[in-house]
Parts: structure tokens; C-alpha cells; sequence
């Protein structure tokens, strides 16, 4: 499904402050399936998260998604991409406070022009989905943090996105809510997304749902893990 | 509603309004013909040469027979302590000796 | 092209919500800027109208008024110059006029002494402007008491109120006979205040008023010409009240920009960076920015505009008076005719929305243009 092919990511290159976040990495991720990235802190999971989502682009190497190079297209196209194909839950939520739970899910949809009708049906029915209804018209900044967990999730699906990208989705929820995100992931597995979470959480590689673990060191993988 | 409809709805009157308005404004001014023509007859009858917009200094209320230019004279935009002589633009007689 | 117009309904949709978080701010931003768009309206609104009134009303003023100047002041003519100057060729008439000031302590007011052609008047009658009757209470059969230049009281009777249609051009006129008018001043029979003058060729107008500054050098011409420019002209960018209150227009807007300019809140970044990292391209951000511009400067558009209309024409500009009539107690009420065109509202929407609406994107062009991927470190 998506292909990295000797990736190089370099920070402030040329500056005195220079730093190589990847280095020569390859990587091949499967469709429909769990992949958790783990390392240490620093060992470059978000940055190669970013690069797998099409947020950043590589200081070198290729990046093949569905068997199409991505790494070279103007902006433009990069951002139509990633928003049809990709969902994201950031560690910290990013939900925008003082707007409604319904229009902060209806967001990613906005500059897509589909019909008001139709995009609030949908995320009414994502809200239901997560038992998040009866929040719809609260303002995000009341919630709790695994109602905005779960709205940060509704919002990733909005678009019907065939990958699902996770960056610490669970390091601000006890283990309850992290058993239930896990559970979450199971079904979305089910309906045959693709899916990346970045975690150190234990909870997560260990779970059943994960098919597979890739370990990283300083911008290495050092384990790439069974397929 | 949506809010964006509703902004359109303002918006709309708003237009509706400014529309209303000058439409008005065109009637209202060929409804004041026969008044300026009157007003002009007065002008005409009594031998007038400014609008009496303001009546604290000569120089403002007959704008047009304000002074030449001389020194400490009492020109519109001198300094001075009537307001209305900080509002008015110097008379077409000052400005051609300018040139 | 639905697509595209849903589009723009959606980003609305979100601009609206945003704006609305912080109501108060931004209500007071549309208070000030309505005041703005409110200022620059009446000014337009109110120079346009006189312009047009005057040129329309002001066509019948003398054609050629001959005054003396002595120090370079306006003082007495001699009668006497009106037959140097009827003797130039192409003028057709000369007369004389009487006119002046008086300072009426009682009613605190200058008022415009005028002895009238064309109203009969014997030396103890007057005709008083609207605005005098109102300031002195005075009516038709009433009696005022002027002082003559000696000191001397003279009762005068009102004849008449002059038409307060005309309270533009005759709110502080006082009509009076010859007689009456050189008693009350002491003007010699061998002076007059000017004179006017009649050309045959309308045409030699200029001419013939440089022939008689030639024939008599202590005299200056004031055509009709120049009356009308004067009037076209009195209310310029380079007058007073156009300079200050663009002068506080520009300040406002300063305030603002620099305010939008020295950049957005840590918030707002952030907030771009979200919508950049869901899926927004920099023109989608940029789009939502021009209807947070628009939505601001066109609500205060609409309102500053009408406001002004009603300020100008309904409310005879109630907030210029305390200017116009500066130290004086008299101050016409006048009704002005609504001359404003399409152009007028035109060249205020220019103005005003355009540049706010600038100035709103411009900073958050940066912002905009941040890679996605920073929002993952927030
Ligand atoms: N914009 C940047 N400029 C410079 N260095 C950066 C930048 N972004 C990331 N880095 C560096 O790249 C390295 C990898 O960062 P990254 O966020 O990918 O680590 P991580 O594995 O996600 O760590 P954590 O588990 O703490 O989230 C870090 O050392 C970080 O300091
Ligand atoms: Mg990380």
C-alpha cells in the first residue's frame, strides 16, 4: 500500500543546528492491516509518521503510495491526497476550542464543498458511532478527554479515509480508554482500513489487534517485524 | 438556519437597503427640483453669493468675498480661533492669484 | 461550480463560528469601523450635496461683483466707480450694493444686513431669516431693536420671515431699506459696500473683469465663475474637516493593521496549522481569512453607510454643526437634497472593506504556508 524507499530526513539542513531525523530507511506497509511504530523518544516515529501521512516531504528517497510516487507533486495534489486517504488523531487531540463537537468533526470536509445536508448526516452517524450524540453541539473544550478522543476519531473519518494515522493516540488516556481506542481500531480493522499508530505505550504493541510491530532506534529500524 | 445563511440574509437587506436608498434619494432629489429653482430665484432676486453655512466669521459666511491675501488677514485657512474656518477650503478668487 | 459554491458556504459556516468566539472583539471591531465608513460617508455625502446645491443654486448670483480693497481689506466703494466702469464696453449694467454684519449682543449671533432690489421696504422695516426669528423669538409685527454705529437704539419691524425652504442660503439674513441701512452704519450716500456688475457676452466675463481692475487698480473682480468653483471646491481633501477626519480613518486603520501585522496569536497559528494538518490548502485558510475580512467590513459598510444617509440627510449632519457654527448661536436647519450616486458608495466600499479585508489576509499568508506537519509537534 504505501512503499518508502531509502528515506532521508534531514532537519535545518545546511545549519549549524542540522539533524538527521531518518536515515536510509525502507519500509513497506500492507494494506489492512495494524502497524504500531515504537522506539524511544526522539528515535523519529512522528517525523516518519509525517512523512507516511504526505504532512512533510523527504530530504531524499521515494515515497509510493498505491504505486504512485507522491514525493514530487506540487502541494496541491499532496493536500488532495491526504485528505481522502488519510485520517489523523494527533497525541494532543487538535480539536478547535469553541466550536461545536458536530462542526469541529465536520472540518476536514469543509473545502471539499460536499452538500451541509449530506456532511452532518455523516458525522452525526460518526457521533453516534462513539456514543457522542447527545455532545453534539457542546463546545470541544468541555469534554472529557475521552469524549474529545473519540471526537478527534469521528473527525479522522469524516472523509472516509482508507489509512488511518495514530501519533500517541493513547498517552493521555488511562487504561480503560486506551483498551477501548484499541477496541476502536479492531473494528475499523474489520472494515478494512489501514492503519499506523506511532506508541511507546505497551498497551498498544502488545495488543492483539496489532499485526505488526516495527522498533526504531535514532532514525533506524531496527526491527521491521514479522508480515 | 446556517450561520453563513444567515450572514447572506444580512448581507442581502443590507444591499436591498443601500439599493432602497439611493432610489429613494433620486426621487427625493427630482421631488426638490422646484425648491432649488426656488432657492435659485432667491439667490437671483436678492443678489447673493454664498449658503449661509456658518455665521461666526466673514470670511466663513461669505466664503467667496473672503479677503486676499495680505498678512494677519483673515483667510480660511489661517490659524485661527473659529472652527469653521478650519473647515472650509480657500475661495476660487485665492487660488487664481496662486497660479 | 455547486461544489465550489458549497464550498465557500462551508468555509463561511466556519469563519462565522470563529468570529463568534470572540464576539466582543469583534463586535467592537465592527463599532469602529461602522464609526469610520459612518465618518467618511457623511463627509462625502455632505460635501457632494452642497456641491451639487450650490451649483445649482448659487447659477444666479451676480455675474461680476467690483470691490475696493484698502490694505488689502475689503472696504467701501465709491459710488462714483460705477460710471468708470459702465463706461468699459460690453457691460451692460452697474449697481450698487449694500451689505454687512451685525453683531447682535441680545442673541449673541452675527447676523447679514442686506438692502434688497426687488422688496419694497420703508426705513423701519426689516425681513428677517428664519434662523433669526428662531434665536431672537422675533415675528411678523414684531419690533427689534438694533443699535446704530453711534449708539443710538432704532426699533425696526419685522415685515416678514423669509421662507425657511431657503435656510441654507438666508437663515441669518436680515433685509432692510438703503435708508435704514446707512443710518444704521453711518454709510455715506457717495458709498457702497460693492458693486455688480451686468455683461452683455456672458463670454467676456473674465475680460471684462480684468478691464475694470486695469481702469480701477484699488478694485478687485469677483466673477461668477469663481464663486461657483469656490463652492466646487470648498470642501477638498486639503480642507480641515476632510484632512481630520481622514486623518482619523487612516489612523484607525493603522492601529488595525498594525495590530493584524505584528502578527497573529499563538492561537490563531496554531489553529491554521490544525486546519492545514485535516486536510486545508493554504487557499482554503486563506479563503476562510477574506470572509473574516468581509464579514467585519461589509457589516460595518452597510451599517456605516445608512447611518450616514439618515445623519446627512435626516438629521440635518447634526454632528458637523457644533463646527459650522463654531462660536455663533445661529445655525441654519437646513434639509439638504439627497444628491449621492452609485459612484459615491462605489469609492467608499473601496475604501473601506478593500483594505480591511487586505489586511486580514496578509498576515495570515505566513501561517498559512506552515508545512502540516508542524501540528504534530504542537
Ligand atoms: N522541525 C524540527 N527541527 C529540528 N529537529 C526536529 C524537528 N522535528 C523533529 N526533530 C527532531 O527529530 C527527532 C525525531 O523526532 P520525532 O518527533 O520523530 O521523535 P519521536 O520518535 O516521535 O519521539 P517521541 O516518542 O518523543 O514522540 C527528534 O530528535 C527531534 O528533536
Ligand atoms: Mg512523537
Amino acid at each position: 500500500m504505501i512503499e518508502l524507499q531509502n528515506i532521508r530526513k534531514v532537519f535545518n539542513e545546511g545549519r549549524p543546528n542540522e539533524y538527521i531525523a531518518l536515515h536510509d530507511l525502507s519500509l513497506f506497509i500492507a494494506a489492512h492491516q495494524v502497524t504500531a511504530l515504537t522506539g524511544p523518544s526522539g528515535s523519529g516515529k512522528t517525523t516518519l509518521l509525517s512523512l507516511l501521512g504526505c504532512m512533510a516531504r523527504p530530504t531524499a528517497g521515494r515515497i509510493v503510495l498505491q504505486g504512485r510516487e507522491i514525493t514530487s507533486l506540487p502541494e496541491r495534489f499532496l493536500t488532495d491526497i491526504r485528505r481522502k486517504t488519510f485520517g489523523f488523531i494527533f497525541q494532543q487531540f487538535n480539536l478547535l476550542n469553541g466550536i461545536s463537537v458536530i462542526e469541529n468533526v465536520m472540518l476536514p470536509a469543509y473545502p471539499l464543498g460536499e452538500p451541509f445536508s449530506t456532511l452532518k448526516q455523516k458525522a452525526l452517524g460518526l457521533l453516534e458511532l462513539f456514543n457522542l450524540a447527545h455532545k453534539a453541539a457542546a463546545k470541544v473544550e468541555w469534554l472529557s478527554g475521552g469524549e474529545a478522543q473519540r471526537t478527534a476519531i469521528a473527525r479522522a473519518l469524516v472523509n472516509h479515509p482508507e489509512v488511518i494515522i495514530a501519533d500517541e493516540p493513547t498517552a493521555h488516556l488511562d487504561t480503560r480508554l486506551s483498551r477501548e481506542f484499541m477496541d476502536i481500531m479492531r473494528d475499523f480493522k474489520a472494515q478494512g482500513k489501514t492503519i499506523l499508530i506511532a506508541s511507546h505505550d505497551p498497551l498498544v504493541h502488545e495488543s492483539q489487534v496489532v499485526d505488526r510491530v516495527v522498533r526504531m532506534r535514532d532514525g533506524r529500524i531496527i526491527d521491521s517485524g514479522a508480515i | 438556519m446556517r450561520k453563513s445563511d444567515g450572514f447572506w440574509l444580512f448581507i442581502g437587506s443590507g444591499m436591498l437597503l443601500l439599493a432602497a436608498i439611493l432610489i429613494q434619494a433620486h426621487f427625493v432629489a427630482r421631488a426638490d427640483l422646484p425648491l432649488l429653482r426656488q432657492k435659485a430665484a432667491v439667490v437671483k432676486n436678492l443678489g447673493l453669493t454664498d449658503l449661509c453655512l456658518s455665521t461666526e466669521a466673514r470670511y466663513t459666511r461669505h466664503l467667496s468675498q473672503s479677503d486676499w491675501h495680505a498678512a494677519f488677514q483673515s483667510h480660511p485657512l489661517a490659524l485661527d480661533h473659529f472652527p469653521s474656518g478650519s473647515v472650509f477650503a480657500p475661495p476660487g478668487t485665492l487660488k487664481k492669484s496662486h497660479d | 461550480m455547486i461544489r465550489s459554491i458549497e464550498k465557500q458556504r462551508n468555509i463561511l459556516d466556519f469563519t462565522l463560528s470563529s468570529l463568534w468566539r470572540r464576539w466582543g472583539k469583534n463586535l467592537a471591531l465592527v463599532v469602529v469601523y461602522t464609526l469610520v465608513v459612518f465618518s467618511l460617508g457623511s463627509v462625502m455625502f455632505f460635501t457632494q450635496a452642497l456641491k451639487n446645491e450650490a451649483a445649482i443654486i448659487l447659477r444666479g448670483t451676480p455675474e461680476i461683483i467690483v470691490q475696493k480693497l484698502v490694505a488689502g481689506r475689503h472696504e467701501l466703494i465709491p459710488v462714483a466707480y460705477a460710471q468708470k466702469i459702465s463706461a468699459i464696453r460690453g457691460v451692460e449694467a452697474v449697481k450698487d450694493r449694500l451689505w454687512g454684519y451685525y453683531f447682535d449682543p441680545v442673541g449673541q449671533a452675527n447676523y447679514t444686513l442686506m438692502v434688497p432690489e426687488a422688496i419694497d421696504l420703508n426705513d423701519n422695516e426689516i425681513v428677517v431669516g428664519a434662523g433669526i426669528s428662531r434665536v431672537r423669538r422675533v415675528f411678523r409685527g414684531n419690533a427689534m431693536v438694533l443699535r446704530t454705529f453711534d449708539g443710538r437704539p432704532v426699533n425696526l419691524f419685522v415685515k416678514g420671515i423669509l421662507s425657511p425652504e431657503s435656510e441654507l442660503l438666508s437663515s441669518d439674513l436680515m433685509l432692510i431699506s438703503a435708508t435704514g441701512f446707512r443710518r444704521l452704519f453711518g454709510v455715506s450716500q457717495n458709498d457702497a459696500t460693492d458693486l455688480t456688475v451686468k455683461v452683455l457676452n456672458k463670454k467676456e466675463i473674465p475680460t471684462i473683469a480684468a478691464k475694470i481692475v486695469d481702469t480701477l487698480p484699488d478694485t478687485r473682480a469677483i466673477t461668477r465663475d469663481e464663486i461657483l468653483r469656490t463652492y466646487d471646491a470648498v470642501f477638498d481633501w486639503r480642507g480641515g474637516i476632510m484632512i481630520a477626519i481622514l486623518a482619523g480613518a487612516v489612523l484607525a486603520f493603522l492601529i488595525f493593521a498594525w495590530d493584524k501585522a505584528a502578527g497573529l496569536s499563538a492561537e490563531e497559528k496554531r489553529e491554521i496549522g490544525i486546519l492545514k494538518a485535516i486536510g486545508w490548502e493554504t487557499t482554503d485558510v486563506l479563503q476562510m481569512k477574506f470572509w473574516e475580512g468581509m464579514v467585519v467590513s461589509l457589516s460595518s459598510f452597510f451599517l456605516g453607510v445608512i447611518l450616514a444617509y439618515f445623519h446627512i440627510f435626516y438629521a440635518s449632519a447634526t454632528l458637523f454643526e457644533p463646527v459650522l457654527k463654531g462660536w455663533s448661536t445661529l445655525y441654519p436647519d437646513f434639509r439638504l437634497t439627497p444628491f449621492i450616486s452609485g459612484y459615491q458608495i462605489a469609492i467608499l466600499f473601496f475604501f473601506t472593506v478593500i483594505p480591511y479585508t487586505v489586511a486580514t489576509i496578509i498576515p495570515a499568508w505566513r501561517a498559512a504556508t506552515i508545512d502540516p506537519d508542524v501540528v504534530m509537534r504542537f
